[in-house]
């Protein structure tokens, strides 16, 4: 496969190998329990050795720190030639790993890996049955190779299976995995690995194999575990049948605005605009004429994030508030305590062309609509954060086919990472702006028109025609079919 | 005098609704969840639901929109409601109840959601308690352009 380099990410719990020689080549063997004992009484720091081997005396060792001062406690330990020799190695499992992976075919071979070439030159020895070695593989696994298909890990001496658990959410597209050639010894060991999809598993010449009396025991017995599987050791397996459950249906596609009618999008973008030009002018005192004498106002945010103060403190989340007197308190009611609310809340600017509007209900009383979309904040410690809202509007109808809002519910949250690009993108209406592209010549034109019979500003009638995907024949039909007349004047402001 | 009693009515209508409130959003999300088939009983004859901006309106094609979508486990985590003000619903009392939170449907990645509804109470024709149906329904993913 590919020299593939997998970077060097640090491996917590990376393995250091110490070994300790003795001085004398033909020495004797030392004790292992005598070295152990004086080594933890010379060493600061507690260590539990992973592995020794023989008369060499090898540590693996989870981090740095230990390393260094196993070595030096080493130092301060004599015997009758004199102090121990210790060195310390680092253990680069990425560099071994990723010459085994074969991107192409996105394969991790690890059979026999402690007869690798490379590892056996720095006399370094993997023992995949250890616990600390296969999590390790498990852990660059999920790491650096989340996409991996095929994994070999044959000729290990595996006798458990306890780590590769973790397989399951860490690398979920693994679908082979060859485990022959181990130390396997009951069926039971498959139960860890229950949850991979497995298509392709190679079993042979371990001992569970070898406990059961016949070839469709073994292979019920392993289809219990892996219900896809189609190939066990090589051979091809029957197809499982399945029953045709309706597993799962479709949701209905997502759709833009719901107006319901052309003259309530009308009555509402116009409304809209002159709410908003107010809400973003730093000054919301002039919205008192927005509100009926007795409306309410509320805001929420969901309680695991943290927004600006004056969001926070004013939110009202029912699930998590139960006091009936704060509940009562961050209801605002009556138009001026909703604006003095209003005012408190950090300037915002928002984005209308990420403007969505659904109307729940319309009756000749109630015009019912939500509106959701992006701003961000123009000032503050949170300046240029963009939020994503959620606002519900309850209007009766006012003077001059205006709205009069009598119930607004306003829900805020920090946008995602795909709101924030796509924020404040739209070409500018005018060529003036030099940070966005400008509208090409033929828009400008339709825009103008547009604005002028609709009577609605640029911003706002860019949105209308966007909505509409640039179909000039849909806003002639649109601005043809109103009156114009109706809609001036939403509402003295 | 009358400003003072009409505070603790306003007072008292506040504490109902929240309570109102938390008990639809279980028994709603839970019919949702649970008991699809019997989730139209919630609704008014003539309700809308205007769900991703597509509009449904009517028992029988509301019945028919939440029998076509798959089995859903719903997580309510914010809640809000408000008293509708009586000039819009001509004495009806109404309520408006906002819940957020994130849904899992049955093969699909789990999304947040926005969702608001205004309950309204009827008469019942079975008993003496008025009962809340839901006039409106609007619902809609976080991320639904994506």
């Amino acid at each position: 496969g590919d020299n593939i380099s997998l970077g060097s990410k640090l491996l917590p719990g990376m393995l250091f190998f110490l070994c300790l020689k003795p001085r004398i080549p033909y020495g004797k063997k030392y004790n292992k329990k005598w070295l152990l004992t004086a080594l933890q009484n010379k060493c600061s720091v507690p260590f539990k050795p992973v592995h020794t081997e023989g008369h060499k005396a090898q540590f693996y060792l989870e981090d740095a720190f230990t390393a260094h001062a196993l070595v030096r406690a080493s130092r301060q330990i004599t015997d009758s030639e004199g102090p121990l020799h210790a060195s310390k190695r680092d253990f680069k499992w990425i560099q071994c790993m990723a010459k085994r992976f074969d991107s192409s075919q996105r394969t991790l071979d690890l059979n026999q890996l402690r007869s690798d070439p490379d590892l056996v030159s720095q006399n370094v020895c993997p023992i995949l049955s250890r616990k600390i070695f296969m999590d390790a593989v498990v852990k660059i696994i999920e790491e650096n190779i989340p996409e991996l298909v095929h994994l070999n890990l044959s000729n290990n001496k595996l006798y458990q299976l306890d780590s590769l658990a973790d397989l399951i959410t860490s690398a979920p597209h693994l679908k082979a995995l060859n485990l022959s050639h181990n130390q396997l010894k009951t069926e039971k060991v498959l139960d860890r690995l229950k949850g991979l999809k497995l298509v392709d598993l190679w079993l042979e010449h371990n001992p569970l194999c070898d406990q059961f009396k016949d070839q469709p025991s073994y292979i019920s017995a392993v289809r219990e575990r892996f219900p896809q599987l189609v190939k066990l050791d090589g051979y091809d397996l029957p197809l499982p049948i399945v029953f045709d459950v309706v597993a799962t249906s479709t949701i209905p596609p997502c759709k833009g605005s719901y107006f319901g009618s052309e003259e309530i999008m009308f009555l509402i973008l116009h409304f809209l605009q002159q709410y908003f030009s107010v809400y973003d002018s730093g000054d919301r005192q002039p919205l008192l004429n927005a509100y009926h004498d007795g409306a309410t106002f509320s805001l929420s945010q969901p309680s695991s994030q943290s927004l600006s103060r004056e969001y926070h403190k004013d939110s009202r989340n029912l699930k998590h508030l139960k006091d009936p007197s704060t509940r009562f308190r961050l209801l605002k009611h009556t138009r001026l305590n909703v604006v003095a609310l209003l005012n408190k809340l950090p300037k915002t600017q928002h984005d209308i062309a990420s403007f969505n509007i659904d109307v729940n209900t319309h009756t000749s009383m109630l015009l019912s609509f939500t509106v959701s979309g992006v701003f961000k904040e123009v000032e503050g410690a949170f300046q240029d954060g963009v939020r994503a809202f959620s606002r519900v509007f309850i209007a009766v109808p006012a003077g001059n086919s205006g709205l009069c809002i009598v119930n607004d519910q306003l829900f805020v949250r920090i946008a995602t990472m795909e709101e924030i690009c796509s924020a404040f993108a739209t070409p500018a209406p005018t060529p003036s702006s030099s940070l966005v592209p400008a509208l090409s010549t033929p828009k400008q034109e339709m825009l103008s028109t547009f604005s002028l019979k609709s009577g609605m500003n640029l911003e706002w009638s860019q949105k209308c025609l966007q909505d509409n995907n640039w179909d000039f024949n849909i806003a002639a039909q649109i601005f043809t079919q109103l009156k114009v007349t109706n809609l001036e004047c939403i509402f003295r402001l | 005098d009358s400003t003072g009693k009409g505070l603790l009515d306003f007072r008292s209508h506040v504490d109902a609704s929240c309570r109102y409130s938390e008990e639809f959003t279980n028994i709603y999300y839970d019919c949702m969840d649970k008991k699809r088939r019997t989730l139209t009983r919630l609704y008014l004859d003539k309700a809308t639901l205007v769900w991703n901006g597509n509009a449904v309106s009517g028992q029988a094609a509301l019945g028919e929109f939440f029998e076509s979508l798959p089995s859903s486990e719903f997580s309510v985590q914010t809640l809000d409601c408000q008293p509708v003000h009586e000039l819009a619903t001509q004495g009806q009392t109404t309520l408006l109840v906002v819940t957020a939170g994130q849904v899992k449907f049955d093969g699909h990645k789990q999304r947040y959601f926005n969702q608001n509804f205004l309950l309204t109470a009827q008469a019942s024709p079975t008993s003496d308690q008025p009962v809340w149906k839901i006039a409106s329904d609007c619902f809609r993913f976080q991320d639904w352009s994506s």
